[in-house]
């Protein structure tokens, strides 16, 4: 019979149920979307990140110390300190080798102007003049890796300097002839693109041709970008880098990390291996050093804390959506079952009346709201998973990854919410006296 | 043999004494009309009687047992299991068919029971309409559904609030033959009524006024028992 009752309330009052349905598939769509596109917006918003430039920088174990200590930036002990070209495929083995974006080796050397044709030939010559010296970069552009395990891997500046507004084309790791030349320099030189400069070091010359030139707003305008193995081979050592810079997807830093990143020596074992499982940039950095030997790898810590607080902020704001949403929802539910309860207030009146006690009414008018609420948050859900795609494509242009642990997490709020919303029907309902509604008194 | 004694009983509602200090009995198998202008306190009693709502001073005593006293969730067992309930305004369920309306008695006081919830309907001459929602039934029909659910528990005790009040002659002449059929049958009923015919019908008719019971008149009519007719 209760489920004769059931099938009447459910089928025969469709249109009531209807907008029950419809409120709280509103509600599971909004919590839905909000919670896939929060639980990925930390890959999202990290990988919008990587295109602001590297979070790790990893350089000599010596040179870092002295940098440290004294603030010494050249000289011996520091500049003549390298890691080594050959592990840096490593890099991209570690614990968290998933979250590394993005790596790039250079190597900085000073060359020695001493020729410019084209453009400076014909009369365009700056400030500087030859002999000068000059920062000669050497780099991966969009270097091929083959890694140890098997997997390979194109990684470089072309796609860790994206903010760079480069005018002719990106150098070729495969181009030993071709130069980037930043905006300054060409200035200064008069070049531009297909000029040939021609640079020397303890005897050794190379000339140049220039590819591309580009504007990156800093210090890097006012350098020469060639492939690392021309700069190693002018300057007579191969194999040998200066630095790396790193683009890893991070987690936000907490407690634990802080406390690691001051000394992981200072972590119990169970912190440690949750600190170690953990995508902090110390851990990260950790990792680097474990495979590159003699290497300091710390955190560009202005990048890494700018993305956490962003990452953090762009978490609490989706939060605080689907709570809002989801409290929407449940005052829209509260309404609507309170005026079904009200416009029912004679039906269970007589259901009080032939015997039934509050806890059988409740009982039917709860299963009822809770069928509807399941419906409805079905439909909801799917209609979320919509939404959400919606949201990864205009916002992050590309789709959200539907996550699974969203499901149970949509139907516990859904049943959450239809409680909450049921409360001050319940509370009528169980007012409601027999006499009142069926004799007016 | 009383199964129902009402001694002393007053309510009140706020300043307003709906009932004072009323007496009135009702033994087995008796049919007793009330009557009385609206605001006599009719509707109360029916509830006090009905075990939907209680004095605020008095005793009820019903089958043995004084229901001014239980709690709320024994009247409620008490009024499922001893009275049947007849309204004015037929009160079904707009979303079940008549045969599931009378199953709903059944539901809350034992077992439902198809075929004997058939059979009730087949006794007030509804049979055919089983399958029909009350929005397909005539008015006359809804009340005999009414009934039907009212009987389906064998109660003590029918209390019927204005059972013709919404009817044309010939349903109401359908419903009193059914109530005729049903005091022949041995069963107690309480019938309030503005219908002075309607009240002849029953064996005596108690008459409220402003609360107080102002006559208790056995009548002459009904199943030929006869009657004196006494002032209060």
């Amino acid at each position: 019979m209760f489920l004769r009752m059931l099938r009447g309330a459910l089928f025969r009052q469709k249109g009531k149920m209807l907008m029950i349905a419809i409120t709280i598939a509103l509600g599971a769509s909004l919590a839905t979307a909000m919670l896939n596109v929060m639980l990925d917006v930390g890959d999202k918003v990290n990988r919008e990140l990587k295109a602001y430039g590297a979070n790790i920088n990893v350089l000599p174990k010596g040179a870092s110390l002295l940098g440290d200590l004294y603030g010494v930036q050249d000289g011996t002990g520091v500049s003549d300190r390298y890691l080594n070209e050959d592990e840096l495929p490593l890099i991209k083995t570690i614990f968290w080798a998933f979250n590394i974006v993005d790596f790039a080796p250079y190597f900085e050397t000073d060359a020695r102007l001493t020729d410019v044709a084209g453009a400076a030939d014909s009369g365009g010559d700056g400030p500087s003049s030859r002999g000068d010296e000059i920062a000669l970069i050497g780099t991966w552009f969009d270097h091929h890796l083959d890694l140890p395990t098997g997997e390979s891997l194109d990684t470089g500046i072309r796609n860790m300097k994206s903010w760079w507004d480069v005018s002719g084309e990106w150098a070729s790791d495969d181009d030993a002839d071709g130069a980037m030349v930043g905006a300054q320099v060409a200035e200064r030189l008069g070049v531009s693109i297909g000029d040939t400069i021609t640079v020397e070091e303890d005897g050794r010359a190379k000339s140049l041709t220039v590819r591309g030139v580009f504007d990156a707003g800093g210090n890097e305008d006012d350098r020469i970008y060639v492939p690392l193995a021309v700069a190693q081979e002018l300057a007579g050592k191969p194999g040998a880098v200066s630095s790396v810079e790193v683009s890893a997807l991070t987690t936000p830093d907490n407690e634990l990390s802080r406390k690691a990143a001051q000394d992981p020596n200072s972590l119990s074992i169970k912190e440690w291996e949750t600190w170690y499982c953990t995508a902090y940039v110390s851990a990260i950095c950790y990792q680097i050093e474990e495979v590159v030997s003699d290497s300091v790898a710390k955190p560009i810590r202005q990048v890494a804390e700018s993305e956490g607080a962003i990452l953090e902020k762009t978490q609490f704001l989706m939060l605080l959506i689907t709570i809002l949403s989801l409290v929407g929802s449940a005052l829209g539910i509260s309404n609507l079952v309170t005026v079904s309860v009200m416009e029912r207030s004679r039906e269970i009146g007589l259901l009080k009346a032939v015997g039934a006690h509050n806890s059988s009414v409740m009982g039917l008018v709860l299963t009822e709201v809770l069928i509807t609420a399941a419906a409805g948050g079905a439909v909801g859900y799917f209609a979320g998973l919509g939404f959400a795609q919606v949201i990864g494509h205009s916002v992050f242009g590309s789709g959200i990854d539907i996550r699974p642990v969203v499901i149970p997490l949509v139907a516990i709020l859904v049943f959450i919410v239809t409680l909450a919303g049921s409360v001050p029907s319940i509370r009528m309902l169980l007012s409601l006296r027999p006499a009142e509604v069926l004799h007016g008194r | 043999m009383n199964i129902l004694e009402l001694n002393d009983i007053t309510k009140d509602y706020g300043s307003v004494k709906a009932l004072k200090n009323v007496d009135m009995t009702l033994s087995n198998g008796e049919w007793l009309a009330i009557m009385g202008p609206s605001g006599s306190g009719k509707t109360t009693m029916m509830n006090i009687v009905g075990c939907m709502d209680k004095p605020t001073s008095g005793t009820v005593m019903l089958d043995g047992t004084n229901i001014s006293e239980v709690s709320a969730k024994n009247l409620t067992n008490i009024r499922r299991d001893k009275i049947g309930l007849i309204f004015q305004q037929f009160h079904l369920i707009g979303y079940l068919t008549a045969l599931e309306n009378i199953m709903v008695a059944q539901y809350y006081h034992s077992m439902p029971d198809e075929g004997e919830a058939l059979k009730a309907l087949e006794r007030v001459g509804l049979r055919e309409r089983a399958k029909h929602l009350p929005s397909q039934l005539s008015g006359g029909e809804q009340q005999r559904v009414c009934i039907a659910r009212a009987l389906i528990n064998y109660p003590m005790l029918i209390l019927a609030d204005e059972p013709t009040g919404n009817l044309d002659e010939t349903n109401e002449q359908i419903v009193m033959d059914i109530f005729r059929q049903l005091h022949r049958d041995g069963s107690s009923i309480i019938v309030v009524t503005h219908d002075p015919e309607i009240a002849e019908e029953a064996e005596r008719t108690v008459v409220l006024e402003h609360g107080k019971v102002t006559r208790n008149t056995k009548n002459a009519v009904a199943g030929s028992r006869g009657g004196d007719e006494k002032n209060v």
